[in-house]
């Protein structure tokens, strides 16, 4: 087991079954990001969210469409039991001690966004060698980076005043989502063979 | 790999040394992890000393708390730390954020301390400081923990450190951009937001105190050290010569020196705080020197001090 995806073949390129699985992985959950966002964007009358949302909804689907392209796909036997786990994952979740069910449902989103962009990080699985011609790495690197800027849509809401009689609600929906994320995405690596990085979490 | 449980969050900590040795407790500054306190270790062990180090919460190994870690967490953290270590007597340093906690410790601890060593320290934001921090903050949301470290290397270390390394900064930032995420060292910088300054506490720190600020360090000038330094009642400002704000990383064996010499003065009732002013040595092992007198320290010039 390593920390890192590989070995990469001579030319410094990610195996295909190791992009396979890992771009699976992002499209789930980010093509899952992009729906939720798309139902919840006609909802949404207040100006500068729905300028957020709309940003939100367009990168998300980016991110579908980049690794769409960029990974040297192959076939996976286990593809079709992963998505149903997947996906049943990403299905909205009830968030305790918050009676207005659009108001939940809009944290669950936002927690949901919070661990995607917050737990998952592609590039820290890219060995120091991988080659940047490769575009799957520089896919991972792409994703990664953009995460970190849109993750600050999630954490203005989420920590946002407006938030604040719920805090401790919000707080377990967000550890609830992190904990959830971060298990899939260990099993994702663990079956092509990466040892998660050290984490107390 | 050992951990402390404070509440539901897990605390990554690492203990070397004679457990029935007095002990130093090291705190991380902000992007930093426990591993960058190797040297010191090595060091302070040599010295007859126990370390302990740990990754603050949302650092490391540490849990990474997803939306609020306040700063009341990590002195509880560190509280339960320094419990593991039994009745001995115990020195805690910390360095920048390390050193805003470690005061924040000796503020509601001080009587389990035995010494306390502040460095790069800070107990106010400073319109310079608080605005740096924003601009950071700004850094690390728009350009993700590699900007953020972009920023910091030329702010807080020498020409002299960086100079052999500009080929090959991507190997020196890898492993903290690797261990730190962006959302939680936002949580840390965010648990400014309600700061408000511990000058007024300072004078109850009765615990001996050496103050170490690095010559050139741009991020927390002297003046910032200066108001440890007038408040805290057994103190001493200790400057370090040719040093920037992380001079723990670049001048770990001198500061080691002056960790485990301090230890000695005080177990050995030597030591004599007297809000003194030092200049130290440039190499481990060398000879200390009072500032010159009638100088002002708060200035880079030569000035004499104005008449008080």
């Amino acid at each position: 087991m390593s920390q890192f995806l590989g070995p990469l073949d001579s030319s410094g390129r990610v195996p295909p079954l190791q992009q396979t699985r890992v771009a699976s992985f992002l499209i789930s959950i980010h093509g899952a990001l992009a729906r939720q966002l798309a139902v919840a964007l006609p909802g949404q009358f207040t100006a500068g969210w729905q300028t957020e949302l709309n940003a939100q909804l367009h990168r998300e689907m980016e991110v579908v469409s980049l690794l769409m392209r960029a990974t040297s796909w192959a076939p996976d036997p286990a593809a079709p039991y992963h998505a149903l786990t997947w996906e049943t994952a990403w299905l909205s979740q009830p968030v305790s001690g918050i009676a207005d069910q659009r108001l939940a449902t809009t944290v669950d989103i936002a927690a949901l966004g919070h661990a995607a962009h917050g737990v998952i990080r592609p590039a820290a699985i890219l060995p120091v060698e991988a080659s940047s011609d490769d575009p799957f790495v520089t896919a991972l690197r792409r994703i990664e980076f953009e995460s970190s800027r849109l993750i600050q849509a999630q954490i203005h809401f989420l920590k946002s005043d407006h938030l604040k009689p719920f805090r401790d609600s919000v707080s377990a929906a967000v550890g609830d989502r992190h904990r959830q994320v971060r298990k899939l995405w260990e099993d994702v690596l663990a079956g092509i063979g990466i040892t998660p990085r050290a984490n107390g979490s | 790999m050992p951990f402390l449980s404070h509440g539901s969050h897990r605390v990554r900590y690492e203990l070397d040394g004679p457990t029935d040795a007095p002990a130093y407790v090291l705190v991380n500054g902000l992007t930093q992890y426990s591993e960058l306190w190797a040297a010191y270790r090595d060091a302070l062990i040599g010295k007859g000393l126990r370390v302990a180090t740990f990754d603050l919460l949302g650092q490391g190994a540490s849990d990474k708390p997803e939306l609020f870690i306040s700063q009341d967490d990590q002195v509880e953290a560190l509280r339960l730390l320094i419990g593991e270590l039994g009745d001995g007597p115990i020195f805690l340093s910390g360095i920048s954020f390390g050193a805003l906690i470690a005061l924040r410790y000796a503020i509601l601890h001080g009587d389990r301390l035995s010494g306390l060593v502040p460095m790069s320290a800070f107990a106010e934001l400073s319109p310079q400081l608080q605005l740096l921090g924003n601009a950071l903050r700004t850094g690390l949301i728009l350009g993700g923990t590699s900007y953020l470290q972009d920023l910091l290397l030329p702010m807080n270390l020498s020409d002299t450190w960086l100079k052999p390394l500009l080929g090959n900064l991507d190997a020196v930032k890898r492993q903290g951009w690797l261990v730190n995420d962006v959302y939680a060292l936002q949580n840390l910088m965010e648990s400014f937001l309600d700061f408000q300054p511990l000058t007024s506490q300072l004078s109850s720190i009765k615990t001996p105190t050496m103050i170490l600020n690095g010559e050139f360090d741009f991020l927390t000038p002297r003046a910032l050290h200066e108001t440890l330094r007038v408040h805290i009642p057994d103190s001493a400002l200790v400057i370090i010569p040719n040093a920037y704000h992380a001079f723990t990383l670049e001048k770990a064996a001198l500061t080691a020196d002056l960790l485990a010499r301090f230890a000695e003065d005080v177990l050995a009732g030597r030591w004599r705080g007297n809000q003194a002013v030092w200049i130290a040595p440039e190499d481990a092992g060398g000879d200390m020197m009072p500032f010159p007198d009638g100088f002002d320290h708060l200035r880079a010039i030569p000035v004499p001090r104005a008449a008080s």
